[in-house]
Order: C-alpha cells, then sequence, then structure tokens
C-alpha cells in the first residue's frame, strides 16, 4: 500500500515536470513570437513578396515588433500583407511611414521591415495601409550588371585603340610621350608653373599674415571693420568734415573777393597796398608825425618844469611813491 | 473459430490471407480497446503503477539518450554550417530538428524497445501460462486490465517522456554550443524558441500520443496473441519491438505530410 501511494506520488511529480516544461516552452515560445501582446493590424501591399511566409518577422529599427499574420493576393497581380504589430510600439510608427520586404541575415529568412516616418504625421492605427517601397530585385541587378559588362567591354575596346595610337606617337598625347623636345618644353613649362605656384605660395602667405594683422583687436582697420561705434564717429566725423569743407569754400570765395578788393587801387586797403606814391606820401607823413611827437616829448619835459604844471607833476610822483611802499 | 478458418480454402493465398486476417484481428483489438477504456469500472491503480513502469522507470534511459543526442547532433552539424560560416545558425537547427523530430522519435524508439518488448514478454507469458485465462475465470476482464491499463500508461507518458526529452537533448546541445561558441543560456534559447512554432509543439505533443499509443497496443497485440509456449513469448516481445519501430517511422511520415500540409495552408 505504501509502494503504490509512493509509485502514485513519484507518477505524479513525473508528470508535473513533464507538464512544466511544455508550459515553460509554449509561455517562452509565445512571447517571444509576441502571441500573448496586444497588436493591432497594419497592411502593405506589394508587387513581388519573395517568397515572405506567414509568420515572418516585422521588424522596426532593428527591433521585431510583430509578423506576417495573413497574405493575400489583391488587385490584378499584387499582394496584400496583413501585418500583427505590437500595440505599445504603435506611438512609434507614423502614418506616412514605408514598408520594405528584407532579409534576416544574408541567407535568412524574408522580412518586412517598417522604416522612415516624421513627427508632422499621426501614429498609424488598426487598419492602415503604409507605403510599400519594392525591395532590390536580383534579376534587375544582374540585368543591370550584364549592362555594365557591355559597356566594360567597349571601353576596354576604345582604351586598347588608345593607347596604341599613344604608343604609335599619334595625337597631341602621343606626341607628348615620344617627341624629346615636347617633353623638354613641357618640362619647362612645369618648372616655370611649380616657381609660379611658389610665388604664389609666398603671396598667399604674406595676405595671410596682413589680413592676421588686420583681423588683430586693437588695430585701427579691425576697429573700422568691427567697431560699430567706432563706424558712426566716424561717419559724424565725415559729416563734419563735409560741413567744414563747404565753409572754407565759402571762406575761400570771400578770400577772394577781399584779395580782389585789397589789389584792387580804387579803395583805401588798395591803395595803401598797390599805390607806391600813397607809400611814399604815408612814409613822408609818418616821419613828420615822428619827428613831431619827438618835439612833444621834449616840450613836456619842459612842462614839467614850468610853473603852475611842475605843482601836479610833483602830486603824481608822490602818489606813485606812496603805491610802491 | 480459428480452427474452423484454418481448415477452409485460402481466398488468395495462405500467407495473403493470413497478413489480412492479421489485420482484421489488429484492428478488432484496437476497436475493443476504444470499447472498453470508456467502460468501467477503471482500473486507476493499475495505470498509475503502469505509468511508473512505463514514464518513470524509463526516464533516465531516455534522459541520457536525449543528452547524448542533443551533443552529437549538435557536434556532427558543426563542421557544415561552419563551412557557411553559420555556426550561429546551430541552436536554430538542433531546436528545428529535436522538437520536430528527433524528441518524439528517439523517446519512442528508445521506449519501444524497453517497454514495447516488455509489455509483449509480460502479456505473452502470462498468455501461454494461462494466467489470462484464470483471470477471465475469476471474473476479472483480463483486456481492461493488462491492456487498456498498459496502453493509457504508454499514451499518456510518451509524450511527459518527450517534453523531458526535449529538455535535456536542448541542454546537452547548448553545452556543446556554449563549450565551442561561447553563447550565453538566454541567447541559446532566444535562438532556439526563434526557430519553432506552435504548431511544431502541438504536432510533436500530438505525433508522442500516437507513438505511445503505437507502442502500447503493439506491444498488448503481440503479447495477448502470442503462442506455441515460452518460444512464442521471446517472438511476441520481438515483434512487438519491430512493428512498433515500424510503425512509429511510418506514424512519422504520414504526420510530417499532414503537418507540412497544415503549415504550407
Amino acid at each position: 500500500m505504501r509502494g503504490e501511494n509512493k509509485r502514485s506520488v513519484m507518477v505524479g511529480i513525473f508528470v508535473f515536470i513533464g507538464i512544466a516544461i511544455l508550459v515553460a516552452g509554449v509561455l517562452t515560445l509565445g512571447g517571444q513570437q509576441k502571441k500573448f501582446v496586444k497588436a493591432i493590424q497594419l497592411k502593405a501591399v506589394f508587387d513581388d513578396i519573395g517568397g515572405l511566409q506567414t509568420g515572418n518577422n516585422i521588424w522596426f529599427s532593428g527591433v521585431k515588433i510583430g509578423t506576417v499574420r495573413k497574405i493575400n493576393f489583391y488587385g490584378d497581380s499584387q499582394v496584400e500583407i496583413e501585418m500583427n504589430v505590437e500595440e505599445e510600439v504603435v506611438e512609434f510608427i507614423r502614418k506616412d511611414s514605408k514598408a520594405t520586404i528584407s532579409s534576416d541575415g544574408l541567407i535568412g529568412n524574408k522580412i518586412i521591415v517598417i522604416y522612415g516616418g516624421t513627427t508632422l504625421a499621426p501614429p498609424v492605427v488598426d487598419g492602415d495601409r503604409l507605403e510599400s517601397v519594392m525591395p532590390l530585385d536580383t534579376d534587375k541587378m544582374m540585368e543591370t550588371l550584364q549592362v555594365n559588362n557591355e559597356n566594360l567591354v567597349e571601353i576596354t575596346g576604345n582604351l586598347k585603340n588608345l593607347t596604341s595610337k599613344l604608343a604609335e606617337g599619334e595625337g597631341m598625347v602621343g606626341a607628348a610621350l615620344t617627341d624629346s623636345l615636347l617633353a623638354e618644353s613641357f618640362r619647362a613649362i612645369v618648372k616655370n608653373l611649380n616657381q609660379a605656384s611658389v610665388n604664389s605660395n609666398r603671396m598667399i602667405n604674406e595676405l595671410n599674415s596682413f589680413t592676421s594683422k588686420l583681423n588683430q583687436k586693437g588695430n585701427l582697420f579691425n576697429d573700422l571693420v568691427t567697431d560699430t561705434t567706432m563706424a558712426a564717429d566716424l561717419r559724424q566725423s565725415m559729416e563734419s568734415l563735409k560741413e567744414a569743407a563747404a565753409n572754407s569754400e565759402e571762406m575761400t570765395q570771400k578770400l577772394s573777393t577781399i584779395t580782389d578788393k585789397f589789389n584792387d587801387p580804387n579803395n583805401s586797403v588798395g591803395m595803401l597796398l598797390n599805390d607806391p606814391e600813397f607809400a611814399k606820401s604815408l612814409k613822408s607823413t609818418l616821419e613828420n608825425a615822428d619827428s613831431a611827437t619827438y618835439n612833444l616829448n621834449r616840450g613836456m619835459d619842459a612842462l614839467e618844469y614850468t610853473w603852475p604844471f611842475n605843482k601836479g607833476f610833483k602830486r603824481k610822483k608822490k602818489e606813485e611813491a606812496k603805491e610802491n611802499n | 473459430m480459428t480452427e474452423k478458418a484454418e481448415d477452409r480454402k485460402p481466398l488468395l493465398s495462405k500467407k495473403i490471407d493470413k497478413f489480412f486476417t492479421g489485420l482484421a484481428d489488429a484492428w478488432n483489438f484496437v476497436r475493443r480497446f476504444f470499447k472498453e477504456v470508456f467502460v468501467p469500472p477503471y482500473e486507476f491503480k493499475e495505470v498509475i503503477h503502469q505509468c511508473y513502469r512505463i514514464g518513470v522507470e524509463s526516464l533516465p534511459l531516455i534522459a541520457l539518450t536525449g543528452f547524448i543526442v542533443g551533443i552529437v547532433f549538435t557536434n556532427q552539424s558543426r563542421p557544415s554550417l561552419a563551412n557557411f560560416g553559420a555556426t550561429s545558425w546551430l541552436p536554430s537547427l538542433i531546436s528545428i530538428a529535436v522538437v520536430r523530430a528527433m524528441g518524439p522519435l528517439v523517446t519512442a524508439l528508445i521506449a519501444a524497445g524497453k517497454v514495447g518488448s516488455s509489455i509483449g514478454a509480460e502479456i505473452g507469458s502470462m498468455k501461454v501460462t494461462e494466467q489470462i485465462d484464470a483471470m477471465e475465470v475469476s471474473a476479472t476482464n483480463p483486456f481492461k486490465f493488462l491492456v487498456v491499463t498498459r496502453v493509457l500508461a504508454t499514451t499518456f507518458m510518451i509524450p511527459v517522456l518527450v517534453m523531458f526529452t526535449d529538455f535535456v537533448a536542448l541542454m546537452g546541445s547548448f553545452l556543446s554550443v556554449s563549450a565551442n561558441e561561447n553563447v550565453s543560456i538566454i541567447t541559446f534559447f532566444v535562438e532556439v524558441f526563434g526557430a519553432i512554432s506552435f504548431l511544431d509543439i502541438i504536432s510533436s505533443v500530438l505525433k508522442a500520443l500516437l507513438f505511445g499509443f503505437t507502442i502500447g497496443i503493439v506491444g498488448c497485440y503481440k503479447g495477448y496473441n502470442s503462442s506455441k509456449g515460452t518460444e512464442g513469448v521471446g517472438r511476441a516481445a520481438n515483434a512487438a519491438v519491430v512493428m512498433a519501430m515500424f510503425l512509429i517511422f511510418i506514424e512519422e511520415l504520414l504526420v510530417l505530410q499532414i503537418v507540412n500540409a497544415i503549415r504550407a495552408f
């Protein structure tokens, strides 16, 4: 009886562990395949899905966000893909996002990649249809490659002709390769060009040095270029200068009029400056005045000692002596 | 009834007639099982006892086999994938192989060898020693007590054993992958579950149920119909293993076709 009980318990444990493994597997699988998360359905229409199957993954920014739910034919020969996309990532997928078919690795399963989308567009909602972009078709790539091959054959043919002409010295380039004189001339040209480039390099360096000086702060030119207050002052100075120039022009005209008048002997100053006879007469008058002043001084000296004027002179001398003390 | 049939002139030939007669007997045996299984009294204790023998006692052997299968299959697959530089696909490959096919198949084959032969030999020896007849005399339904309990036990224990085999085989594979590719257990199991689907798990469980039923019913049928003394017991045990293994492969093929059709749909 005890043995039977033990067996029952062992069988129970055995079955329990087996079922636990199964349940854990189912839950893990469901969690990984997003079977137990809320999802919305998006659609996209492609001309060719390249072997995409129900259950293949949907990627957005490199993250798996759902699976292909259903594949239906649509229109004439197009295919409509219904996708289950996790509800929690829907806010990141915009209505202007695009869907394309890609591959999980070089030889991996087909996947749908949702990309693009701008924040200007609202997030997608259940049942929205995304714009589809056809993936690169291997056959078309091969066709293009074939055209490239044909072009390459033509190019190599042309190149062959060209090199044979060059080898024979035909044309300008051929002559340059085979004619020694031309080569010398070319060498001289190159030498001159080299010299010119050295000079231009030096000039550029000097220019650089000059411009760096100009760019130094505190430099007048730099201040002129960068200091706005100085520019305003300068502008004001220029206006003042302009006004001064206008005034000086007016003054010059007046001076010219005055000098004209000075040159005219009919007025007193002109006569003074230009009439020699008047000058002589003036000189004679001044000499006479000088002589008269001398005689007047002598008369005044004599008057100091003459009564009754001598009393007044004595009083004045006393007052001057008092002030000096 | 049997003697009369043997006296009769063969319909096509003796061997062909025997083959179809055997088929009819097997069909009747299966029909009787389904008839008896739902009719009381139910032999729960005997079912638990058989579950212990078939499930718990087989676990060490089957788990060890599954572990070795996981390691060996991983190591054998690595060079082929390495040629493409795709050893990172080993967990996916092992996962598909183990869950879809290897787990149920290896478990069923080992169980057919261990359990099927045991059932065939046990019931066969009871038959030749007339213990079954004695049970009938003592008002015990030998079919219900011997056949129904064993078939139920195999039918329900093989799926549980398959779960253990899958787990242990994947752990064996992880040991190999971890040692060679430095893959963490989380990455390994993410890859494993990324490669399989619910359909794979459901088909695996259904296959295990079918294989378990086959092992049980074939073992019981061969044992129940054994004859010719102790020699017949050996034959019954051997035939139970061979027939069960053959039918398991046939069933594997049929289930694969059905699952693929469902997958494509």
